[in-house]
């Protein structure tokens, strides 16, 4: 029984019998085709991220709302993203959820969290390509935690559109690991000039790079793109 | 959503095979800078993931005298010790540094080529930072977690120029036979070939146990979700039953991606399908089991655990022999550890390069999807989507636990 189930959550924990969940997991895929009671099940399980269930429990719901929420579920997890225990399980929902409202939570999120919670905000942020998430992500390239800079170079080079590109083009990090991503993300920025037939932008990034002070990986990554600019019809 | 297309990079590497082999046989010397060793010289390796497979994988490299050997990483220090201890009795010096944290072996300007075998949830992680970092990389099967992985994975070793090997020596050796029998023509025009393998990984709850001061905890888990230590959560055993990581979803696609990537690389090399990602996969749920059939562009299919099939079974038309074909194989001496080797030093493709390895793991992924979802999917090997399928792309990625990123 699918009440059954979720009455077990609030016991659910690490170590006790997963069984009992089934119900959960098969209402996640019977539904599929069944809207209203697919956005009832979605409710009762964003509703127990506001109750004092286990840590476990909450990893569980976040798992399936990966998999059924909607923008209705947002601000239930939004709320767990400054949570230590919990920020990771809420962005391993809100980064697969479609609704523009879920990344619109993540990048609000941005101007509040600090350190690696941060750091895993603006990774997701990249990996979902969110273009709106730009500006703020050049900004935090001169972020002094080179933990928070570094990410943001990263996952611009995910998004890796006009303006992401723009804004590695005019970062100048001391830290290498921080230039390391830079350059990776500049890069990938490249790539995607090439793929749209702009020759001569892709050709401003490579170039500079050919310098013998970069490192041969870089010199090589050039090289190629290089190559591939000059072998690109017209 | 955004979520990232793959089209740019699929364009941009059909653009640079295009202009000629060159770009990915460039090597330092060719800039005219002489940092690369000449090929007669020894290929610096360090290991990262010790343990287990790791440590066959260290043996093998040991054992090459085209290697030396420096560097190893785990989260164990038991670990670390003891294979430190094996590369120091192997070349009778105390020259092999170890490290907790993998990264310290990538910021080695020294080491040319690292090895990993670490559970499956670090594995894209790895890779892609050590092609950043320079170095050429042989990383166990199964190569990727997730279907997103793959493409960046291939988009590192080709933007840096890295040799890059996936692990699965089955691949080659253990289907030599039906290899040289669909290849040889023998069988004629391949209509189907069956695989058995499973099962699928499961939801880890175990209980917490005490942590043991012999590991880095954090570390283990890196980008997967939290979780209590549990010995059997983090054991290195090939168990896919519970009694391993290869049993649980989080760090594992358990059966159907660990031996998976030994049978579906080794079906899909027989039935010359490896530079392809299947385009549909039919889900059945018979009276007789659930099962799969995939389907390729080329209109051949690939059962999963088709009723009454045995594994591997091939179905062709042999009353319509075709000519032979050469099959690819390893370069130089040695199986897959001197076939990456080799390719280290003439910057050649490897057997299992990453782009195949990851073909090969993508069978596997969407398999696992069609069983979740209990449905067929369609899908677009160059977008790396299912089109239109707002639920079962939601299952193309997972959220890294901070501070981790591809």
């Amino acid at each position: 029984m699918l009440s059954n189930a979720l009455e077990a959550l609030k016991t659910y924990d690490w170590g006790t019998d997963r069984a009992v969940l089934a119900p959960i997991d098969e209402a996640v895929i019977s539904t599929h085709d069944d809207e209203v009671s697919r956005r009832e099940l979605e409710a009762s399980l964003a509703a127990v991220l506001a109750t004092p269930v286990s840590r476990d429990a909450k990893d569980y719901v976040c798992r399936k709302l990966m998999v059924i929420g909607t923008a209705a579920s947002v601000p239930a997890l939004a709320l767990l993203l400054p949570e230590e225990e919990h920020s990771h399980m809420a962005r391993f929902a809100l980064a697969r959820i479609p609704a523009p409202e879920a990344a619109a939570a993540m990048r609000d999120a941005l101007a509040s969290l600090d350190g690696e919670l941060k750091v895993g905000v603006i990774s997701s942020l990249g990996a979902r390509g969110d273009e709106a998430s730009v500006p703020a992500l050049a900004a935090l390239l001169a972020s002094g935690d080179q933990q928070i800079a570094r990410s943001a170079a990263l996952a611009l080079g995910d998004i890796r559109n006009a303006a992401a590109a723009q804004a590695l083009a005019a970062a100048k990090p001391a830290d290498p690991a921080v230039m390391r991503a830079v350059v990776d993300g500049r890069l990938a920025c490249a790539e995607r000039l090439l793929d749209s037939g702009d020759k001569s932008a892709a050709m401003a990034i490579y170039k500079p790079m050919l310098g013998a002070d970069q490192p041969k990986q870089v010199r090589l990554a050039a090289t190629r793109g290089m190559l591939a600019c000059a072998g690109q019809k017209e | 959503m955004s979520f990232r297309s793959q089209q740019t990079r699929r364009k941009f590497l059909k653009t640079a095979v295009a202009v000629a082999a060159a770009p990915y046989v460039i090597t330092s010397n060719a800039l005219g800078q002489g940092d690369v060793p000449p090929a007669s010289d020894r290929i610096v390796m360090g290991g990262i993931g010790i343990g287990n497979q790791g440590s066959s994988d260290q043996g093998a490299f040991l054992g090459r005298p085209d290697v030396q050997y420096v560097a190893v990483s785990d989260v164990r220090e038991s670990v670390r010790k003891a294979a430190k201890e094996r590369a120091d009795q192997h070349y009778k010096n105390s020259d092999c540094q170890t490290y907790g944290d993998f990264r310290e072996i990538l910021a080695r300007d020294d080491i040319d080529a690292v090895h990993i075998a670490t559970p499956d949830h670090w594995h894209a992680i790895m890779v892609i930072e050590a092609c950043r970092h320079g170095k050429d990389v042989y990383c166990q099967k199964p190569e990727t977690l997730t279907l997103r992985e793959g493409p960046l994975m291939i988009d590192a070793a080709r933007r840096y120029a890295r040799v890059v090997s996936g692990g699965s020596q089955r691949v080659q050796e253990d289907y030599k036979e039906l290899v040289a029998r669909c290849w040889g023509g023998e069988l004629g025009a391949i209509k189907s070939i069956n695989v058995n393998v499973g099962p699928l990984s499961q939801l880890c709850n175990l209980p917490a146990e005490t942590t043991p001061p012999d590991i880095d905890w954090e570390m283990w888990l890196g980008p997967a979700a939290w979780a209590p230590y549990n010995a059997a959560r983090c054991s290195g055993s090939f168990a896919t039953d519970g009694g391993s990581w290869r049993s649980y979803v989080d760090y594992s696609g358990g059966g159907m991606t660990d031996w998976g990537a030994h049978h579906f690389g080794g079906a899909t090399f027989a039935i010359d399908v490896r530079e392809l990602q299947p385009v549909e996969i039919e889900y059945h749920n018979d009276p007789e089991g659930k099962h799969l059939t995939y389907k390729y562009a080329n209109g051949v299919l690939l059962h999963h655990n088709r009723p009454k099939t045995e594994n591997l079974v091939v179905e062709g038309t042999p009353g319509e022999k075709r000519p032979a074909k050469p099959a690819p194989t390893y370069k130089g001496e040695g199986g897959i550890y001197g076939d990456f080797i080799n390719c280290v030093k003439t910057r050649e493709k490897p057997f299992r390069d990453i782009e195949l390895a990851v073909n090969t793991v993508a069978v596997s992924h969407l398999g696992t999807i069609a069983y979740q979802l209990q449905r067929s999917l369609k899908w677009d090997q160059a977008a790396q989507e299912f089109p239109g399928d707002e639920e079962a792309n939601r299952f193309l990625d997972r959220a890294r636990r901070q501070p981790w990123q591809l």
